[in-house]
């Protein structure tokens, strides 16, 4: 209910055209004059900026991902150039490779800083391939109810039932390694958790009064589900989507590791990993590195995720 | 609560089907015959071959194991639907088929040999998981927003992003190599296998890596769930009754806060128990730990559909009756909870 109150803008379905175009110019000038825009975000946004740890890992990934898109300018050792040299193999840190050289003699640190292309790739693209089914889902879901909640709530049942890193391993396993299928095998199989997450945000929402007044007016069922329901439980996909990417960033350094994943020779962060381990005693840094890597960047996107669930809960919000 | 059961279990008809459906077409899109996966380069004899199509149901037979002929003299394929119904009718009789390779023995055979590794990795893995992550939590709570609540929440944040691979070779790094040159070989932990007879330690040694690194998430989800749930149940008010009363605080987190925090977590180690049955791939990989984990995942490299097939379901099954259990439970544990409503559906 306190729902309501965030949301600024008028409520579009409510009025007619007519009465829109009256009360359109007073808006502006006379009404809104007496306290500052408030929405939905600009709140979030103010309670976002208190989070010291949710704004320290908004800035680490705005610099993984200015690293991942930059890094052809300013890497030591680019990609595909002539970087194997194997009187260079297994090289100790120094300042000319700062965290070594693998089996073969490449720059770890360069292979690490391409890694983090294709964590973040994988990381957002199944994150939205899981969105975007999760929403349809979720949506034919809760807002239809009755057999169309039945069948695709037992479908999300069965894909829950799988143990995850098991299915995907068995899908890929089918379809062939590789980065694509990566992304497909992680984005399909994890529809089910935001479909539900989705599923239950729309039956919260759906039983308000202004959905019954939408439909009154004659709203159609696409224009309530996107214009009334969707901002309405919009947060909760936000934050569950923030928490996903850095799953999808573990999922494939797991595959990866498990040789399932991207194919060598690009370097993934878990590839690098499995890479490391063959030299685990010899050369642990090898291994160290590419996981650090994956440690910082998925915490920063678990704690963001943490932040923005603490900024956008309705429930939170006067507290 | 009888009827919410049956329900339960009725609903696991379409899971079970739809799971071994979902597998069984996999299989059946990868292209390849099987036989080749079964004989490798070798040239088969046309009788052995027969034979074998037989055992793997991949053409019809009669009931004395005799291969039908069409009439220009060929054997006739069986229908994918037919296998497929062959295959959960095997199922439903204990029969999981036969492995591709490791000479045609029996899937089941093989599970059963592997289980009770993964079983036992699993139960040490939820003792350390309860113990520590429990502990954790109520200390957590109980000196809420001091040094030990701050560290505790920064550990289990982290521990929450660390692939388990990674701690699970980074542990092998520390306990087996480090540690090892650093007291000259006197001291160090086992970092691969399970023991055995032949093996240089006694068998329980050998479970500590695996089983912390299988339970390190885990834990730090235990913690989370215990500090919250614990910070709630001390916020109401027969908490504030009985501090009231004059108990000291001691009585009132161990008599009156403790019970009701410890539901949700108890349910969610239950979850967690039904997770680790189903095998730990990458700890049991990373490890070399003889469990259905890892066999699964060999079969999965080698092609040997057979076992991938028979192995996920097995967990599929092991895994909802462990939730069932778990759901059950949590009625009697909390007289409060009711099942049956029409809110519980779906």
């Amino acid at each position: 209910m306190a729902k309501k109150k965030i949301f600024n803008e008028k409520p579009v379905g409510v009025e007619t055209p007519e009465q829109a175009r009256a009360n359109a110019p007073k808006e502006g000038s006379e009404v809104e004059t007496t306290a500052p825009v408030r929405t939905l975000w600009s709140d979030a946004w103010r309670r976002l900026r208190r989070n010291k740890l949710a704004i320290i890992s908004v800035i680490w990934i705005a610099i993984v991902v200015l690293i991942a898109l930059t890094a052809d300018l300013w890497v030591p050792a680019k990609l595909g150039g002539p970087t194997q040299q194997l009187y260079d193999a297994r090289l100790p840190m120094s300042w000319e490779h700062p965290f070594g050289t693998d089996q073969v003699g490449r720059d770890v640190l360069s292979r690490v800083i391409y890694g983090s292309r294709i964590s973040l790739a994988v990381g957002v693209m199944a994150t939205a391939i899981s969105t975007v089914i999760g929403l349809i889902m979720g949506a034919l879901a809760a807002y239809y109810g009755g057999l169309w909640d039945t069948i695709i709530m037992r479908l999300a049942d069965i894909f829950l039932a799988f143990p995850y890193i098991l299915f995907v391993i068995v899908m890929l396993a089918v379809m062939g390694s590789g980065i694509q299928n990566v992304f497909i095998a992680i984005g399909v199989l994890g529809w089910p958790s935001i479909a539900r997450v989705f599923r239950s945000a729309i039956l919260s929402v759906k039983s308000n009064d202004y959905i019954d007044a939408a439909r009154s007016m004659g709203a159609s069922d696409f224009r309530i589900i996107t214009r009334h329901i969707f901002p309405n439980s919009v947060a909760s996909i936000v934050v569950y989507a923030t928490m996903n990417i850095g799953g999808a960033i573990l999922t494939e350094a797991s595959l990866s590791f498990l040789g399932m994943g991207v194919v060598p020779p690009d370097p993934s962060w878990g590839i690098l990993i499995e890479d490391g381990q063959k030299y685990l005693a010899t050369n642990p840094w090898l291994m160290i590195m590419p996981g650090l890597a994956i440690i910082s960047t998925v915490l920063a996107f678990t704690l963001l995720g943490d932040g923005l669930r603490d900024a956008l809960d309705v429930k939170m919000k006067d507290a | 609560m009888g009827r919410y059961i049956v329900k339960r279990v009725l609903q696991f008809i379409p899971v079970f089907l739809g799971v071994t459906l979902i597998l069984f077409l996999m299989e059946n899109v990868v292209p390849g015959d099987p036989i080749k996966l079964i004989a490798g380069e070798k040239k088969l004899d046309p009788q052995t071959e027969i034979n074998l199509r037989i055992k793997y149901h991949l053409i019809e037979s009669d009931s004395n194991g005799k291969p039908i002929y069409d009439e220009n003299g060929n054997t006739i394929e069986t229908p994918m639907w037919e296998r497929y119904v062959d295959y959960v009718g095997g199922l439903l009789h204990g029969d999981l088929g036969y492995s591709y390779q490791q000479n045609g023995k029996p899937v089941a055979d093989i599970l059963a040999e592997k289980y009770p590794y993964t079983i036992k990795l699993a139960v040490v893995a939820i003792i350390l998981e309860a113990i520590i992550g429990i502990g954790a939590g109520m200390i957590s709570a109980i000196k809420r927003y001091s040094f030990w609540d701050i560290l505790v929440t920064l550990i289990t944040s982290i521990n929450v992003s660390i692939p388990a691979f990674w701690l699970g070779m980074l542990l092998q790094l520390f306990f087996g190599i480090v540690l090892k040159n650093a007291t000259g070989g006197a001291f160090y932990l086992p970092i691969s296998g399970a023991g055995g007879p032949t093996a240089e330690f006694d068998d329980w040694v050998y479970y500590i890596l695996p089983a912390v690194t299988l339970s390190a998430v885990s834990c730090a989800y235990v913690a989370r769930i215990m500090r919250s749930q614990l910070l709630e149940v001390l916020g109401q008010d027969y908490i504030r009754t009985a501090r009231a009363k004059g108990l000291s605080k001691h009585d009132v987190i161990v008599h009156h806060a403790l019970k009701n925090a410890l539901i949700p977590v108890v349910t969610y180690i239950g979850m967690d128990f039904g997770g680790m049955l189903a095998g730990a791939i990458l700890t049991e990989t990373v490890f070399n730990w003889p469990g259905v984990g890892y066999e699964t995942y060999r079969a999965i490299t080698k092609r040997d559909w057979p076992i991938v097939l028979g192995s996920v379901t097995v967990i599929v099954v092991v895994v909802m009756v462990i939730n069932l259990i778990v759901d059950i439970s949590y009625a009697y544990l909390d007289p409060r909870i009711r099942y049956g409503s029409p809110k519980e559906q779906g």
